[in-house]
């Protein structure tokens, strides 16, 4: 029974952090008994309201030339589990992605960038993929980059007999071959128009073959070396003299210091002590704000809080009742109140305006109407109104969401009768899963596919409103396989329709990540996973 | 016969319990009359005006949804008291009926009864508040619950003390021989000489209550959102003190000068008693 227990726990932590983004859908379906506990635990405690800044989506630019200088210190969380296959919350990805290189990775715009591979080809078919590797690249204990290398990291990832989260992610690939010293080729069973996205999956940082205790031996090919970790104390970095990238890092000295809690770290940034904080909450960002000599930095996340309704019965399978609810609810003043006017507006999509080439504003959301909703809720047969628990993990700036819903629907007659819970509670048992009416939030992904895969489509796992809708579902299969880019837009458009409306969920807003440094820092890109923040392009 | 006359005057000639009087006596008004004192509706959010300093028309300043903060310590008031007073209350009853009789009755019934009270108070009042909450969900009656079931043995304890050197006593043995009935023996003979030791601890236990339901509050696990709870104000201002202090101090405020003034009042109950 206590095995048990552990198991759900497990996998409840685990699916936090599929939320915030930081582990696979598969990868969580995958997820065995213990194993990933402990970096789970941290991962819990990092999801706490996202944020957003503007800046530019190019790559950075303003990479020195010259030699390594100066001491770079960054707040983080405390990271737990070290082993790149079983990282997943920030601070450990952020260590992690410092000391190893990803193949690819995906830029501030969710644009796929080079690392390791310098290019790549994709066969006609989309089964085959061709990724060229960097040359001169070495290991931080001298020994060269080979093909083998990586092909030997993506075998122990995708090894089902270890048990590794990222197994199920990888599962679809049919064979990985080195192609001579320098080229990998992956080959896969049906196309995965997203491959290169699952290739810079977090966990996916390239090993040395054969490497027995990837937790302790920090032997990557990374801008940064390990110089001394202190567990739950911090860890120092100091520059990679042979990185294969020239001009990277900026700076000699990298320390990563740990903070149990983020009002601590933004009290060390404006005590002197760390020039960077990578992740706080949104009162924190706003008096950093209005502190002179420090720049708060707001990047756009698709990151969301979801509002959800049953469909699939009382009061939920009324089409009216789905209707009323979005007349009654004002975004802009959600926004405002809840998130500070820090993130975007939401349209009841998690298409969010950051996937520009698929988010539209071509169905009109309608303008809020409580007294129509009021009548929408006569017609469906609640001419009193309607009484609603309303449950909303204890999270992020998750109660006050639903405190301002209550009020705003309470114009329209419904009362809402909200009901906090510690994640622990909302998430325990499925009970998410099962409560009429939620609150939930979702982290931000590069692609939006998986929001629909798993949260949406008849069936889907965590398809928490219970939605099934033929056309949905056949739009979203289209949007998955294809390998036409202007047919999966067309989708995208379609699906977003249907969701404005009769989705029954509402997301009001989308998070802005909230990040801070003091002024005399320069080429600093936050990332709406902060953990894939490159610190090897900034210069003190 | 007690003179109330003489009481009164012993009661307010010291401006220490008058000062604590008084203050409860203003916090009893704001909560019977709050609905036609508050400017606002304590849930009332208004968008153009978040995290408002105080001013004429907020005179705490409104939070940030943009909720008047003075509405929301006034109503908060009428909360606070109606959970605190009727927790209090229903604890010093079961106490005073457990303890008295119990305790006079003796024997295998009271050893029982006063190891499991022994028990519960083995238990820190919060530890055992925050297991039963876990028990029964957080809610305005489970609060209540907690109230009762954290305070009915210490009132109890109290009630047997008092008992126990009065049960041997020359009067009781007379009541006895009379063959009165148990009944007379108890609430006619035993309760009134307890009452003094009982009202006084009553007034303790009410401050203590006060806190406790504020701490409950705080820890985010009594009364939900978004309900005027002071407790849950300290909590949600907390974030953003920075921003807006005063979110937090308004609140805070409240419950130190409440709890003060019924701590003042309990010590003048006290004194006036013992003369």
């Amino acid at each position: 029974m206590s095995q048990e227990d552990d198991r759900l726990k497990t996998l409840q932590i685990a699916r936090s952090e599929v939320l915030t983004g930081q582990m696979s859908r598969r990868a969580f379906l995958r997820l065995g008994l213990a194993l990933g506990l402990s970096a789970g635990t941290t991962a819990l405690v990092a999801c706490g309201s996202g944020g957003q800044t503007t800046q530019p989506a190019a790559a950075p630019t303003g990479i020195s030339a010259g030699t390594p200088s100066g001491r770079l210190r960054v707040a983080s969380e405390i990271p737990v589990q070290l082993d790149p296959a079983f990282a997943s919350s920030d601070a450990e990805i952020l260590i992690l992605n410092h000391v190893y290189d990803y193949l690819v990775d995906v830029d501030a715009g969710n644009n796929i960038i080079p690392r390791l591979a310098r290019e790549w080809t994709v066969s006609d078919d989309g089964l085959t993929y061709r990724l060229t590797l960097a040359d001169g690249v070495t290991f931080h204990d001298g020994s060269p980059l080979t093909a083998s290398d990586v092909v030997w990291t993506f075998n122990r990832l995708r090894d089902a007999t270890l048990q590794l989260p990222t197994a199920d992610l990888y599962a679809n690939i049919v064979e990985i071959t080195a192609d001579g010293d320098t080229a990998v080729v992956f080959t896969l069973a049906e196309p995965n128009p997203f491959f290169l996205y699952d290739v810079s999956d977090n966990h996916a940082l390239i090993l040395r073959a054969g490497t027995t205790d990837p937790a302790t031996t920090f032997n990557g090919t990374g801008p940064f070396r390990v110089v001394e970790y202190r567990t739950e104390n911090r860890i120092d970095l100091a520059a990679n003299p042979t990185y294969f990238q020239t001009g990277k890092p900026a700076v000699a000295n990298l320390e990563i210091i740990f903070f149990a809690d983020q009002a601590a770290a933004v009290d060390a940034l404006r005590g002197g002590q760390v020039d960077l904080v990578l992740r706080m909450s949104t009162p924190l960002f706003q008096t950093l704000q209005q502190t002179p000599g420090f720049v708060a930095v707001q990047t756009p996340t698709n990151g969301f809080d979801l509002v959800r309704l049953r469909s699939d019965r009382e009061p939920g399978n009324k089409p009216e009742v789905i209707r009323a609810l979005k007349l009654a609810t004002d975004r802009e003043a959600i926004f405002r109140q809840v998130k500070a006017g820090l993130g975007a507006v939401g349209r009841d999509s998690p298409i969010g305006p950051l996937f520009s080439a698929y988010y539209s504003e071509e169905t009109p959301l309608p303008p809020r109407d409580p007294a129509a909703a009021r009548e929408l809720l006569s017609a469906a047969g609640y001419p009193d109104g309607l009484k609603l628990d309303l449950h909303v993990p204890n999270s992020g700036d998750r109660p006050d969401l639903a405190v301002v819903l209550k009020e705003q629907w309470a114009e329209a007659g419904i009362d809402v009768n909200v009901i906090v819970e510690p994640e622990s509670v909302y998430y325990g048992d499925n009970g998410w899963l099962e409560v009429n009416l939620g609150i939930t939030g979702w982290g931000s992904r590069p692609v939006p596919q998986f929001y629909l895969d798993v949260m949406l489509v008849s069936g889907a796992v965590w398809n928490e409103s219970h939605f099934s809708d033929a056309e949905f579902d056949a739009l979203a299969a289209t949007a998955r396989t294809t390998l036409d880019e202007a047919e999966r837009t067309r989708a995208y458009r379609e699906i977003q329709r249907i969701l404005i409306e009769r989705g029954p969920i509402i997301i009001p807003y989308f998070f802005a990540q909230l990040s801070a440094h003091r002024e005399g820092i320069s080429d600093y890109v936050a990332k709406a996973f902060p953990g894939r923040t490159d610190l090897s392009v900034i210069a003190v | 016969m007690v003179n109330l006359r003489r009481i009164g005057r012993a009661f307010f000639a010291d401006p220490a319990t008058a000062t604590g009087t008084i203050i409860v006596m203003i916090f009893f008004g704001l909560a019977l009359f709050g609905p036609s004192i508050a400017p606002y509706s304590p849930t009332a959010q208004n968008v153009e005006l978040i995290r408002q300093p105080p001013s004429f028309g907020h005179p705490l300043g409104t939070d940030r949804l943009g909720r008047d903060l003075l509405s929301r310590i006034i109503y908060g008031a009428r909360d606070i008291l109606i959970l605190a007073g009727s927790g209090t209350a229903l604890a010093v009853i079961c106490g005073t009926l457990i303890g008295v009789s119990v305790s006079y009755l003796g024997g295998w019934l009271e050893e029982l009864v006063f190891r499991l009270f022994d028990g519960l108070l083995a238990l820190p009042a919060l530890l055992l508040a925050l297991l039963l909450l876990g028990v029964v969900g957080p809610s305005r009656t489970s609060v209540l619950l907690v109230i009762v079931v954290v305070y009915t043995p210490i009132v109890a304890r109290v009630a047997r003390s008092a008992v126990l050197s009065l049960k041997s006593r020359g009067f009781i043995e007379a009541a006895r021989m009379r063959g009165e009935r148990l009944s007379y023996i108890l609430w006619r003979e035993l309760l009134p000489l307890v009452m003094p030791t009982l009202a006084v601890e009553a007034a303790l236990r009410f401050s203590y209550a006060i806190f406790l339901v504020a701490s409950l509050g705080f820890l985010g696990v009594g009364v939900q959102p978004p309900s005027p709870d002071w407790g849950l104000m300290v909590l949600e201002a907390r974030n953003e003190y920075a921003l807006a202090p005063w979110s937090l101090y308004a609140p805070a405020a409240a419950i130190a000068l409440l709890v003060i003034g019924v701590n003042l009042m309990a010590e003048g109950v006290r004194q006036t008693l013992n003369e």
